[in-house]
């Protein structure tokens, strides 16, 4: 994730000054003519819109990245106050349902929408009888469940096009009619299980779920093609514009309904006035018909106001909007019940660096970090990231060679003797000797080998702080990659890049696994951990 | 924006309702040359458009004012907005204004606009519920929709309606407002809503709250999540039709000023229905410092400004510069609303809008 965002806000940073972490670098001051934005990734395509804006309102849009429950939880804990101006996420609903985010916000605009919708490979929505005909969310769980085809979702707690699919799905499956609620989620689990089988691919953020979509629709990932992906129709829209695709994709609009992001730009209640004012002179700039054609042309986003007319690459069908429920209580039930029952389960291998450079500060960040995923800090992210029912958690601790791996296996229910064992475990990590970065994660592909195809989400997080100095070396890791075996070759590695490791190294890695290099560096390795739990 | 000036508009006085008149509301005509005055108020979003108007804003110009209009839910600006920075507050409703009267201690208020509550839908929505017997035919040329009788449909999704081909949508027969928690077209939803489930009388006892809180808490939750300000759910209807909201609770003033725009966003499939019992939202600006008193009372005597108010879709104690505005538009709408719903008291909306926001917990 940080990747993508660190380039994301290369871009955005032209716009204006930016900063990453929300919480750990100094609250930009507040000044005049520039507002403050806590916002959604997927927003920094709208920069040559917002350079524009600059110079005809004199408001500059200064963006920090952030999911919608992680930016939900800065706003309701107060941490937005005088730090941001407003916020702009997908949609609202999240931050309206937790009273304390609620009552801090202000005036709001909607500036765009997009459906969360499923795109298809042509050849694949042809083979399913789904190409110009009414296609019910029930259809396309029914042809999951028989495993017809796959596609990819971004994680639920960690981005909004994944929330919006399941709390869609949902409340489509129960066919109440009305807004799901949490006594009702029960009932439909069988079916979302179902639903869920075909799921072959997660991601933390929707832009990085459609750059592996291509990536492995090209084979330039070692991952298995995918047939489709659920997002917004504004991603795969860009994705068949982009002419990349070996195919297109077709646009599946469920018949019984979709959850459409609305994209609120809202002024925080307790921003400064001159703050206020300004927002108020960019939402009404952005909703003028003229730049409401230009997100339109650029970003393939609906308007937001009416009297500006489709563009011709948009279906002419009528979107039904699913009722979406108002309430914590429904959201909570929904996603503990995905993570504990309904998902494919993952299998993770942590390969840990505990070799001599880690000892001190070090090793007490990871064993943090580690401690953090088995629920200590019951903090509403921290809630969904953490390790889940069902899930199979190794751990392989190395130094100048690897040691013996260490398995968890955590039941659907009563969980906690299990988390106990794992917060043991990473407590007890002790450091000592040299560093045998390849010899170590081969022992981790020897273990995946090992156990039964079994359906599981499989990677393996390689976490280092130093140089290979022992056993393989990374020619050695490039032929054993190479000649690795159809299943295991397909399975991502995420190194997290900590103290010293090898950038190019690592890079390369997670480009011949399809995997991704999270930056530990400059961020709280907790954090980290949290969030690449959002891919596996 | 531009609007078409209308020459055959009769130009009436709008009397301003006075509520109570203790303290002179001070101000005189600007001299010219004199640098306007910035005025900052505080409102349902349904009037943003009027204070943002060219010529409301060269009105008040003439009176040295400058209006600086910011748009908040009538319950939030009631209770969660801070009031600090304005000097004038603009709920939709008189019980949101009561409670800001009596929270900074104003005597005076003013009633310049009205306007009563209405449902937008579509023409394919009209005839399904029409067969239903929910939507006939109002005393002139504008369909009623007939609460009792929509209240009895609620619990049906559309596709369940016989010989329903127009709009088989999966999703119950429910008319979409903005949030009953924050937002005063909610609350006059349940005012209306409340008043029929009571037997067609106002609620205002225990024992008829008791009675009705279960079927409202129902009416808003089914919703699922809604929009803070009115503005929001209408742009839907508007933007993106009728897959989205087939039926929305309104201010009858925010479809009539579109209408009067004749910017093509009302296009012709749109229709508005009249809830019958009506109910009219009385538009309550309560000054609360500087100039803010000023606006109230031009908003009340100044006829440019209540010709203006009407091509918003305002009505006002004058009927006639409204029907000359739909006679001139050739628009129609109820000219007498009969039949009209009570407000519950303040107190008895706020404690039945507390005990719904319970259940969004």
């Amino acid at each position: 994730m940080k990747r993508v965002i660190a380039t994301v806000l290369a871009v955005a940073a032209v716009v204006s000054g930016c900063s990453s972490d929300p919480e750990e670098k100094p609250a930009s001051p507040a000044e005049a003519g520039k507002l403050r934005v806590l916002a959604g990734s997927e927003l920094a395509d709208l920069k040559p819109v917002l350079d524009k804006a600059a110079q005809v309102t004199g408001v500059r849009v200064e963006f920090t990245f952030s999911g919608t429950i992680e930016g939900s939880e800065t706003i309701a804990s107060g941490k937005a106050d005088g730090r941001y101006d407003a916020v702009w996420f997908s949609a609202n609903r999240y931050p309206q349902a937790i009273p304390d985010a609620a009552r801090r916000l202000g005036a709001q605009a909607k500036i765009m929408t997009s459906p969360v919708v499923l795109g298809l490979a042509k050849s694949k929505a042809t083979e399913l009888g789904w190409v110009d005909k009414p296609v019910s969310w029930s259809d396309i769980a029914k042809a999951a469940a028989e495993k017809r085809f796959s596609y990819g979702m971004t994680d639920p707690s960690a981005s909004n096009s994944g929330f919006s699919a399941l709390v869609g799905v949902a409340s489509a499956l129960a066919g109440t009619g009305s807004a799901i609620s949490a006594a009702e989620v029960g009932a439909v689990k069988p079916q979302l299980k179902g639903f869920f089988a075909a799921q072959a691919m997660s991601a933390g953020s929707s832009g990085w779920l459609s750059e592996a979509y291509q990536r492995r629709a090209t084979g330039e990932d070692p991952g298995a093609k995918i047939d489709g992906l659920i997002n917004y129709e504004s991603v795969l829209l860009s994705l068949n514009a982009g002419g990349k695709l070996p195919e297109p994709l077709a646009l599946i609009y469920p018949s019984d309904g979709v959850v459409t992001a609305d994209y609120p730009l809202t002024a925080l209640k307790d921003a400064p006035e001159h703050a206020r004012a300004d927002h108020k002179k960019l939402t009404e700039y952005l909703r003028t018909p003229d730049v409401q054609r230009d997100i339109m042309s650029r970003t393939h986003r609906r308007p937001a106001v009416p009297g500006v007319e489709l563009g011709k690459d948009f279906t002419a069908q009528t979107l039904v909007e699913l009722p979406f429920p108002a309430t914590e209580q429904a959201f909570d039930a929904l996603l503990m019940a995905y993570f504990d029952e309904i998902r494919r389960p993952a299998r993770t291998v942590y390969v840990l660096d505990v070799s001599g450079s880690m000892e001190g500060e070090r090793i007490e960040k990871l064993r943090g970090a580690l401690v953090g995923l088995t629920g200590a800090n019951n903090d509403l992210v921290g809630r969904y990231r953490r390790f889940h029912g069902r899930e199979e958690v190794t751990f392989i601790p190395f130094s100048g060679e690897p040691q013996q791996p260490v398995t968890f296996t955590l039941p659907e229910t009563n969980q906690q003797a299990e988390l106990d064992r794992i917060k043991q475990t990473a407590e007890g990590l002790e450091t000592e000797g040299g560093t045998a970065i390849y010899s170590s994660l081969e022992r981790a592909y020897q273990h995946l080998g090992a156990q039964p195809d079994d359906g599981r989400f499989t990677s393996i997080v390689l976490m280092t702080d130093g140089e290979n100095n022992s056993g393989l070396d990374h020619a050695g890791f490039q032929r054993a990659q190479q000649q690795r075996s159809g299943r295991l070759k397909g399975v991502p590695v995420f190194p997290v890049l900590f103290g010293e490791g090898n950038k190019g190294e690592m890079e390369d890695v997670a480009k011949r696994t399809g995997g991704k290099v999270f930056d530990a560096r400059d961020t709280d390795l907790q954090k980290v951990f949290r969030e690449i739990r959002g891919y596996q | 924006m531009k609007r078409r000036i209308s020459i055959g508009l009769a130009v009436v006085l709008l009397a301003a309702v006075v509520v109570a008149i203790i303290f002179g509301s001070g101000g005189d005509e600007a001299e010219p040359g004199q640098q306007a005055a910035v005025v900052r108020g505080v409102g349902g979003s349904e009037k943003a458009a009027f204070f943002a108007d060219p010529r409301v804003v060269a009105v008040f110009g003439k009176h040295g004012l400058k209006v600086e209009f910011d748009s908040a839910g009538s319950r939030q600006i009631a209770t969660t907005v801070d009031l600090g920075p304005y000097d004038f507050a603009f709920p939709s409703s008189r019980p949101a204004a009561q409670r800001i009267k009596q929270d900074k201690k104003v005597n005076k208020v003013y009633t310049p606009f009205r306007s009563p509550m209405a449902v937008a839908t579509f023409t394919p929505i009209v005839d399904l519920l029409s067969a239903q017997g929910v939507v006939h035919k109002g005393l002139g040329e504008y369909q009623v929709l007939d609460i009792e009788k929509y209240l009895a449909l609620t619990g049906t999704r559309w596709d369940q309606l016989p010989g329903n081909t127009a709009y088989p949508v999966r999703k119950n027969v429910l008319i979409t407002t903005t949030d009953p928690r924050n937002s005063n077209s909610a609350a006059m939803y349940l005012a209306l809503v409340s008043h029929v489930l009571n037997g067609n009388q106002v609620v205002a006892t225990p024992e008829a709250e008791a009675k009705v809180l279960p079927p409202v808490v129902k009416l808003f939750i089914d919703q699922g999540y809604t929009q803070s300000s009115s503005e929001g759910p209408f742009e839907d209807y508007l933007a993106a039709g009728m897959g989205k909201a087939p039926l929305v609770f309104i201010y009858e003033s925010q479809f009539l000023d579109r209408q009067v725009r004749g910017d093509g966003s009302i296009r012709p499939d749109m229709r508005l229905l009249y809830p019958q019992p009506t109910l009219l939202s009385e538009h309550t600006l309560v000054p609360l410092k500087g100039q803010g008193g000023r606006v109230g009372e031009l908003l009340s005597t100044d006829p440019e400004l209540k010709r203006l108010a009407a091509e918003f879709g305002f009505r006002t104690d004058d009927p006639q510069a409204f029907l000359d505005l739909l006679a001139d538009r050739k628009l129609s709408a109820p000219a007498d609303l009969l039949a009209q719903a009570e407000v519950p008291s303040y107190e008895t909306l706020e404690r039945l809008l507390n005990e719904i926001a319970k259940y969004y917990r």
